[in-house]
């Protein structure tokens, strides 16, 4: 199997290479089903596509278009599954170095204070202390949480954890920066200063991003190719390349170019969600008429 | 008390809700001193009444002279030091063995499940049932004090270290497999700290019933220890000495609660 796969990627990397140089993470024919018996469920149904060097990807979709399933999967937190994630020519089957995932849910370390959370991956790679402190520093700065190295989690805001953790996984120097939703939990204001932050430091660093979301704005103001996923089995419905100039800011959302995406984007996305509410509530009141 | 008032005062940070915190505060304290000082007067009363026979409610100030007399007074002292290092002795050995079983147990669901059980429906039932056995196998001296009460410890640190094992927040495990911690890197980066306030807490449970329990033992069979001096003056029918035993010991299972209560909190 393992053969197989390099011997469909070096065929895909002569043909790629005509075009661009090789992609810097490839996602080829990913199936993943849950459960067993009559009660399988697929969630991630023949997913493909590839995220060049230093492309900013977004996967966009409706609850329950198994895009956390292919975040884990990408991350190597779920190595149980069809198909071929590959960076290079190493199948991901378990966390990989030159991936650096940033979760949904608030995931800094309560016990330390910001510096030591940044710092927390090189610790495991056992760099010494006066280099670890200067690379987090560096980071720390750059999404502009200078002035608060020494503070605890418990007395920052929700968006200044989630800087903290974007900082994290940044130390480590990941080749791939995977974002899951990092900004759901935050007010729109917020998330729009946010994206800023996050396109500004993208276009510094070079870095390579795949974030996963289901914010039609903040993928548009973004990305440069937004993959739309279906509802229920998550298939790619389609891949939109997003031609706004950059350098970006949140400024473009105002412009007739980015509604012109939004609205072409919610066309499709609009009747996936639809049946994703159509589906939840036919369980609810299941849920109700048995209740 | 107005010393008092001000350490309250300072103790608290600018964060708590300023007026209405501080004002409540000072008025839950006065209100706590009076009930104290309403009770100490009915008891007073009580005792001059002559209602009750003898010296069974003695005057409060009996009740000084006595705590006195037992300050300076070397039984009560090598009395103390023995319960003290049963307690500490028992606390040392019910910790060890509740933190290793609940984290073995907090880690492992097949091992919770075939053990869950016997902790749960165990832990509720008195120890000093035990205390007859206790005595066959470990004699009537400190032994089986210490055996009895790192019984009771066990139960509560194992049960409160499992159930902090099992309540760690999945992220956190899922942020230290993303940057691929080893199995040690996790022990000690993430599951330890994580894991300090509920086993800490736990050691503050143990350790009161674990007085508790001592005590008790104490009581029923011994030939020394606080317990034993609380039965020893008590077939006296010493009852100011009783009475100023007594407050000394809740003072001081109440200091020593305080003292791991303030632990947890730095």
């Amino acid at each position: 199997m393992t053969s197989l796969s390099s011997d469909s990627l070096s065929a895909r990397t002569a043909s790629a290479s005509l075009a661009a140089s090789a992609p810097a993470m490839v996602i080829d024919d990913v199936v993943k089903r849950f459960g067993r018996g009559t009660e399988v469920v697929t969630a991630v149904d023949h997913v493909s596509f590839n995220v060049a060097q230093g492309e900013f990807v977004s996967v966009i979709g409706p609850s329950g278009c198994g895009k956390s399933t292919l975040f884990n999967i990408i991350g190597g937190l779920l190595g149980d599954y069809e198909g071929n994630v590959l960076i290079g020519d190493e199948r991901i089957s378990a966390p990989h170095p030159e991936v650096g995932m940033v979760f949904q849910e608030e995931s800094t370390f309560p016990w330390r204070n910001v510096i030591d959370n940044v710092a927390f991956p090189l610790e495991l790679q056992g760099v010494a202390k006066s280099e670890r402190m200067d690379r987090a520093h560096h980071f720390i700065d750059m999404v502009g949480l200078a002035n608060f190295e020494k503070n605890y989690p418990s007395q920052l805001s929700g968006g200044m954890k989630q800087r903290v953790s974007i900082a994290r996984t940044l130390v480590s120097q990941p080749k791939i920066l995977l974002m899951d939703e990092p900004f759901a939990a935050l007010d729109e204001q917020t998330r729009l200063l946010l994206g800023d932050k996050i396109t500004q430091i993208q276009q510094q660093l070079n870095q390579t991003t795949l974030l996963i979301t289901h914010n039609l704005t903040e993928a548009v103001q973004l990305s440069d190719r937004i993959v739309v996923m279906t509802y229920r089995p998550g298939k790619v419905k389609r891949i939109v390349d997003i031609k706004l100039a950059r350098p970006r800011t949140s400024d473009v959302v105002g412009s007739d170019a980015f509604g012109h995406y939004v609205a072409e984007i919610w066309n499709d996305l609009r009747e996936e969600a639809s049946r994703g509410m159509a589906d939840s509530e036919s369980a609810a009141s299941r849920r109700g008429a048995h209740g | 008390m107005a010393a008092t008032g001000e350490m309250t005062a300072r103790a608290r940070p600018v964060a708590a809700p300023v007026m209405g915190g501080e004002a409540s505060a000072r008025s839950a304290f006065m209100l706590r001193m009076a009930c104290a000082v309403v009770l100490l007067g009915m008891w007073e009363i009580l005792s001059r009444s002559g209602l009750f026979y003898g010296e069974v409610v003695p005057s409060l100030f009996k009740i000084v002279l006595a705590i006195g007399a037992l300050l300076v007074d070397p039984v009560f002292w090598t009395n103390l030091r023995v319960t003290f290092l049963e307690v500490a002795a028992s606390l040392a050995i019910g910790t060890l063995l509740g933190v290793m079983t609940g984290i073995v147990l907090g880690s492992n669901r097949f091992l919770m499940r075939a053990f869950e059980p016997y902790i749960y429906y165990l832990s509720p039932t008195p120890r000093i049932i035990l205390f007859p056995i206790m005595i066959m196998w470990f004699g009537v001296g400190p032994s089986s004090k210490i055996a009895l009460g790192a019984l009771s410890a066990f139960f509560a640190v194992a049960l409160s270290t499992a159930a902090g094992m099992r309540q760690i927040d999945q992220i956190l495990i899922r942020v230290g497999r993303s940057f691929r911690a080893t199995k040690w890197q996790m022990a000690m980066k993430i599951y330890l700290p994580a894991m300090k306030i509920p086993v800490l807490n736990g050691i503050r449970l143990g350790m009161g019933t674990a007085i508790i329990t001592v005590l008790l033992a104490e009581t029923k069979l011994s030939n020394q220890g606080l317990g034993y001096l609380i039965m020893q003056i008590y077939t006296r029918f010493d009852m100011p000495s009783l009475y100023g035993l007594l407050i000394l010991v809740f003072a001081i299972a109440g200091a020593s609660n305080a003292m791991i209560g303030r632990a947890i909190r730095e």
